[in-house]
């Protein structure tokens, strides 16, 4: 068995003998695309507070702000000054 | 099994242990450091900047990492475990367990190209989960060693990160190995926890989003924080006015602590002169029942934390509801106007959480704790780093509630009585230094 | 330690080597970026001559701030290193380590400081704290590009320490380093070992006698074969450095001989205050400090003995106090002095004036004396009613309260007072349960462990509590005559909405807090520092905590500041584990800025000589020069400070300080007068 090969079946074993895990990750996901997706989709043209991208999405302000934090730390999103008390955010140019 | 074979064993790579194991290795003393996260640095390394002094709290804790990582006498075990301790002679031999961090840790560059790639984002806890950190990931910009770990708990087994990895470092097939260690002393420096966030239901037992504990605050001030500025994480409004509640979680006796923290008091202090640079026309409000300012310049630190109008008030509070703001309201007791009950609202409150004891080491170690949970100390005035085991000794906030410069100190007098337990068994052992002769 | 004379040549740059600085600049985790523009001052430093590379990051001490150095050296061929940073006492060591491993001499590196020296002091002027940078990091390349490599001074250091007081802190730290297998020189200043701790009866958290665990630690002590235990002795000289410190002992006699020594005591009828129960009582000038004391034999006070003979078993016997002097070389010393009760001025709280108003130590004195654990009499009559004052003599606030002789106010915590006075509240009660006992304080500060259960026992047995403020504190009056109770205690009692009270009590004690004893003859001798609360300083509480800035003068206990017992015992072990890591490997490693002759301009002038401050530092020397005999200076690097008095006294630029040339600082006064380009887009 090549390399390669060999890889992709201890991959393969492993999502068998974690499928729960797998399962549960893989919901996740699904959802932590769908809210980025969402929130990215949002402040492409504008740059929003948490509030008004809240308001938006429809989801709790704190969680916003969780998913926009995660989403700096990785050059996803950007800062883009402030609006009163808030900071703007806005998604970062892509590469 | 691989045996290892050094002087002294210290357990825990906090401030505490990572001093000791440096004053220990600076005595010519064989150290083997034991950490159970994938990094050393402990609770310090997360704080921001430190009282009285200010520095800034990396430039006291990465250089310490740093020299434990580098120093010619000091073996490095992170994300390892130690399971069990057996008497051997007047030492002990200890079997360790290496967690699989599922990167091979010689090959690793620390790149972070994995955690780039990763599709899978968790909370981040050296954030205090306030942010995000991918499953696959280097745990913090300043990690000793610089290298991923991998969480299997939230894997998908893609192969994202290993076709990332420049360096083939990724092992899916990684597994735990067991070593032994054997050693003529033991040092414990197993630290502490803080306050849990749902311990005082009073409090909004951490329901309440802009209701955050010491360390949360730790991370907004730090410059590697997870919003870059203090912002209350409800809903990242940048706070105008911010309480802060001593003693929640000490002096407690309904939480069944009734010791004091001891770094309460001074932490908040710090913490809201640190806010009056950043936020300079916020107000802070500091509700508490006695300040404890008791170190070498504590006291001074105080009267300038009031000079610079922070504002003392003796007071309870009772408790703290939110507001559909979600402005947290503190019912408050004041107690210098005749206990008057006031409702009174903050953008945010900060609870001084206590220090809770992180471990007890009766089962593995056969050392007992006291009352308190923290590691009994038998003769404190005669031999404050002593344990009911003889060669196994205890320093840091495994011994009690205590600042860093207190920790630190105690860290010397530990590797202090344990080289000199060391060389008081065999002398003519291991310690490269002969008893006086000439 | 003559240096061969064809070494001394060899200050000839090195090769014809490119030189290839990186340049660092370090943001100190918002320290200095928060004011100074480090990115700015980087991109500045990048169009430098000799500049390879030029970076900045969050923290450059940290391991990955370090591994960026080491990684230029090994691969960008970096042979010079300029770190901006934190102060150079902090971090330069830091740095030598990191371009050493990458295999550079340490000396190659320069560290700039941009936070003590900028940052910190300009903080409201971003523009010019990073133009202030852009220079001083501009006379750091300066210098960089004429370092050298330089080799420390390896000496031999001395395995024997001095440890200078008897009390628990020294006696901790000798039995420490003893232990370890070092030699250690032990001297007391009175005639008995123990200090305060000795004074002190049941001690928190314990609840058991101060000298119960004192009396094991002095009798290891005296066992132990490594130490050497000198009472009534003082050192009167240092000198030296760390490794190899001379220093000169002065003991005075002990007095009178074991089998006269009860005779003797019997005879002698001069009596003076006791200072061991604080002036409560009075003893002999020929004394113990108790019962039971260390060493066993009596001494005698000659600082108070008249001189008059004694008529000792018939003979009139005169005492005489006979100084022996003896010298000493020691690789380390600790300074274990101790502390002071704080001794309230003539009147405070009416101390001095009103004979019911006592220090907490005298109460403790008082109660060990006479207290029969049935009733409690204070000079002969009953005590119904007593206050305990808090702070007395710390956390003075200055313009409020009276400056001290020194012109200071004690502005610190003392923190041991507060656990004491509430062990004292409770004990009384406990003891004396008729007594009534009023506890007045600011803030109860019960931090340590264990100590918190002393205020809960206090509450429980029903102690009442009165809140003062720092700036209102309570006045102790003699009440009118006639009045129940000798004494009037007035306070604000901010625990009922600032009710101004009146509590009459028979006796008032104050909670007296710790005093830095007067050493300031250790303090010129060492060259050691104190803090702005007078007590000994630090390094850094948490770089060096119980390390002075003199290399191998090292701190335990009191002196650096109050502590209670078991914090002073772990300092001082604290103290031992840095003497053994400083002695244990029989070097010590000096830094090499001394003097260095270049033989080939130095024709023997003898004005260096002239102006060295420092014993054997500098010689003429003979030489041999075709075939003449000449006249040569000679440098004895473990003697030179570096103090570069003889680089300005020589008429022919024949000194210099190694790592700090004249040329350096030529090129670096250059720099830093150079016109910088103006500073666009500076923001912090």
């Amino acid at each position: 068995m090549s390399d390669a090969k060999q890889r992709a079946a201890l991959l393969k074993r492993l999502r068998e003998e974690n499928a729960e895990t797998v399962k549960r990750t893989q919901a996740l996901l699904k959802e932590q695309k769908k809210v980025q997706q969402l929130i990215c989709q949002n402040i492409r043209e504008k740059s929003k507070t948490v509030p008004e991208i809240a308001a938006a999405v429809d989801m709790p302000t704190h969680e916003v702000l969780w998913y926009l934090t995660a989403f700096k730390k990785y050059d996803i999103v950007v800062e883009d000054g402030m609006c009163g008390d808030y900071i703007l955010y806005k998604r970062a140019e892509e590469k | 099994m691989e045996n290892i074979q050094v002087d002294a064993l210290v357990v825990g790579g906090g401030i505490a242990g990572m001093q000791a194991a440096l004053d220990l290795a600076d005595q010519g003393c064989q150290v083997a450091l034991v950490e159970k996260e994938p990094s050393i640095g402990g609770k310090m390394i997360a704080l921001s900047k430190v009282f009285p002094t200010l520095d800034c709290c990396s430039c006291i804790t990465t250089p310490k990492m740093s020299a434990v990582a580098h120093h010619e006498n000091i073996q490095l075990y992170t994300y390892c475990e130690v399971q069990s301790l057996a008497q051997n002679g007047t030492g002990y031999i200890s079997k360790v367990l290496q967690k699989p961090r599922y990167v091979i840790e010689d090959a690793c560059t620390g790149c972070r190209q994995c955690e780039y790639e990763c599709p899978i984002t968790v909370p981040n806890a050296f954030d205090s989960n306030l942010g995000g950190i991918r499953a696959i990931r280097v745990p913090f910009s300043t990690a000793v060693p610089q290298i991923a770990v991998l969480d299997m708990e939230t894997c998908l087994f893609c192969g994202i990160c290993e076709k990332a990895c420049p360096a083939d470092a990724i092992d899916y097939s990684q597994t735990a190995e067991e070593f032994e260690i054997e050693a003529a002393a033991v040092l414990l420096s197993t630290g502490f926890e803080i306050t849990p966030p749902d311990a005082k239901k009073e409090y909004g037992a951490g329901e309440l989003h802009n209701v955050i504990d010491g360390l949360i605050m730790e991370r907004l001030l730090a410059p590697t924080g997870p919003y870059g500025r203090i912002l209350r994480p409800g809903d990242g409004k940048e706070p105008e006015s911010i309480a802060y509640v001593q003693c929640a979680g000490s002096r407690d006796e309904t939480l069944g602590v009734e010791y004091c923290s001891r770094v309460c008091c001074m932490y908040a202090i710090k913490q809201a002169m640190l806010i009056s640079g950043s936020l300079p026309l916020a107000d802070i409000t500091i509700y508490y029942m006695d300040i404890r300012a008791f170190g070498k310049g504590y006291e001074q630190f105080f009267q300038n934390a009031k000079a610079m109008g922070v504002e003392f008030i003796k007071a309870k509070v009772a408790s703290i509801k939110q507001d559909e703001n979600q402005n947290p309201v503190l019912r408050v007791e004041l107690m210098e106007e005749g206990s008057r009950v006031e409702e009174r609202t903050h953008d945010m409150v900060v609870l001084s959480v206590g220090l809770l004891p992180a471990y007890n080491p009766q089962a593995v170690y056969g050392v007992p704790v006291e009352d308190d949970g923290f590691v009994d100390i038998p003769a404190p005035n005669a031999s404050p780093c002593n344990t009911n085991r003889p060669g196994i000794f205890v320093t840091g906030t495994a011994a009690g509630p205590m600042d860093i410069v207190d920790s630190i100190v105690m860290a010397g007098a530990a590797a202090a009585e344990a080289v000199a337990y060391i060389h008081e068994q065999e002398p003519a052992g291991s310690v490269p230094v002969p008893a006086y002769a000439d | 330690m003559t240096e061969n004379p064809e070494q001394e040549n060899q200050t000839t740059p090195q090769s014809e080597e490119e030189i290839r600085i990186g340049v660092y600049t370090c943001y100190c985790g918002g320290n200095i970026s928060d004011v100074v523009s480090c990115e700015r001052v980087a991109k500045q430093m990048r169009d430098m001559p000799n500049v390879v590379i030029s970076r900045t990051d969050m923290a450059m001490c940290s391991d990955g701030g370090q591994a960026l150095i080491e990684n230029d050296i090994k691969e960008k061929g970096v042979n010079r290193v300029v770190v901006g940073a934190c102060a150079p006492s902090l971090h330069e060591k830091t740095f030598r380590g990191t371009v050493t491993r990458a295999g550079l001499n340490p000396y190659l590196y320069y560290h700039v400081g941009l936070r003590e020296q900028d940052s910190w002091v300009h903080h409201s002027d971003h523009y010019a704290a990073t133009e202030k940078a852009v220079r001083l990091m501009s006379t750091g390349l300066a210098k960089a590009r004429l370092l050298q490599d330089l080799d420390s001074i390896l000496l031999n250091a001395e395995k024997h320490a001095l440890v200078i007081g008897g009390g628990i802190a020294g006696l901790r730290s000798a039995l420490d380093i003893a232990r370890r297998g070092l030699r250690v020189t032990l001297i007391e200043k009175s005639p008995f070992l123990g200090g305060r701790t000795a004074q002190l009866e049941s001690v928190f958290p314990v609840n058991t006698a101060a000298r119960d665990t004192l009396h094991p630690i002095i009798e290891a002590v005296m066992a132990h074969p490594n130490i050497d235990i000198f009472t009534q002795a003082e050192m009167i000289s240092a000198a030296g450095y760390v490794g190899d410190y001379q220093v000169q002992i002065q003991q005075q006699s002990r007095g009178v001989s074991d089998d006269m020594a009860e005779a003797t005591m019997e005879a002698c009828k001069q009596e003076v205050p006791d200072e061991f129960n604080y002036g409560l009582t009075t003893r002999k000038v020929i004394y113990h400090a108790y019962p039971g004391c260390y060493p066993a034999s009596p001494a005698v006070d000659w600082e108070n003995y008249d001189g008059e003979p004694l008529v000792v078993k018939g003979q009139p016997t005169v005492l005489y106090n006979e100084l022996k002097t003896f010298d000493l070389t020691v690789g380390a010393i600790v300074v274990a002095t101790g502390f002071n009760p704080y001794e309230p001025r003539q009147g405070e709280y009416g101390y001095g004036e009103i004979p019911e108003v006592v220090t907490l130590p005298q109460l403790i004195r008082h109660l060990a004396l006479f207290g029969d654990g049935k009733k409690l009499e204070w000079n002969g009559h009953p005590v119904r009613d007593v206050a305990l004052v808090h702070c007395v003599g710390s956390r003075e606030i200055d313009g409020i309260h009276e400056p001290h002789e020194d012109g200071q106010v004690n502005d610190y915590c003392s923190r041991v007072c507060c656990t004491a006075n509430l062990h004292m509240a409770a004990e009384l009660r406990e003891h004396y349960p008729e007594v009534n006992v009023f506890n007045l304080y600011e803030d109860i500060r019960t931090y340590g462990r264990g100590h918190e259960t002393y205020y809960h026992e206090s509450l429980e047995k029903m102690v009442r509590f009165l809140r003062f403020h720092g700036d209102d504190r309570p006045e102790v009056v003699a009440a009118p005559k006639g009045d129940t109770h000798p004494v009037l205690v007035k306070v604000r009692d901010h625990l009922t909405w600032g009710e101004e009270l009146e509590v009459p009590v028979d006796l008032v004690v104050l909670a007296v807090g710790f005093m830095p004893r007067d050493v300031g003859d250790l303090v010129e001798k060492l060259k050691i520092s104190r803090g702005t609360d007078r007590f000994l300083a630090e390094v850094h509480p948490k770089l060096r905590p119980v390390e002075t800035a003199v290399p191998g003068v090292i701190l335990a206990g009191t002196a650096q500041g109050p502590m209670n017992i078991q914090e002073t015992v772990a300092a001082a072990s604290a103290a031992a584990a840095k003497v053994a890591a400083l002695l244990a490997s029989g070097e010590v490693e000096l830094e090499p800025f001394v003097a260095k002759i270049d033989l080939e301009k130095c024709d023997g002038t003898g004005a260096c000589v002239e102006v060295c401050e420092y014993e054997d530092a500098i010689a003429l020397e003979t030489f041999t020069v075709d075939g003449r005999q000449v006249q040569r200076a000679v440098v004895t690097p473990a003697n030179c400070s570096g103090c570069g008095n003889c680089v300005s006294a020589c008429p022919n630029r024949a000194v210099d300080v190694q790592g700090w040339t004249l040329a350096q600082y030529e090129a670096m006064v250059d720099a830093i007068t150079l016109d910088i380009p103006e500073l666009m887009e500076v923001e912090a």
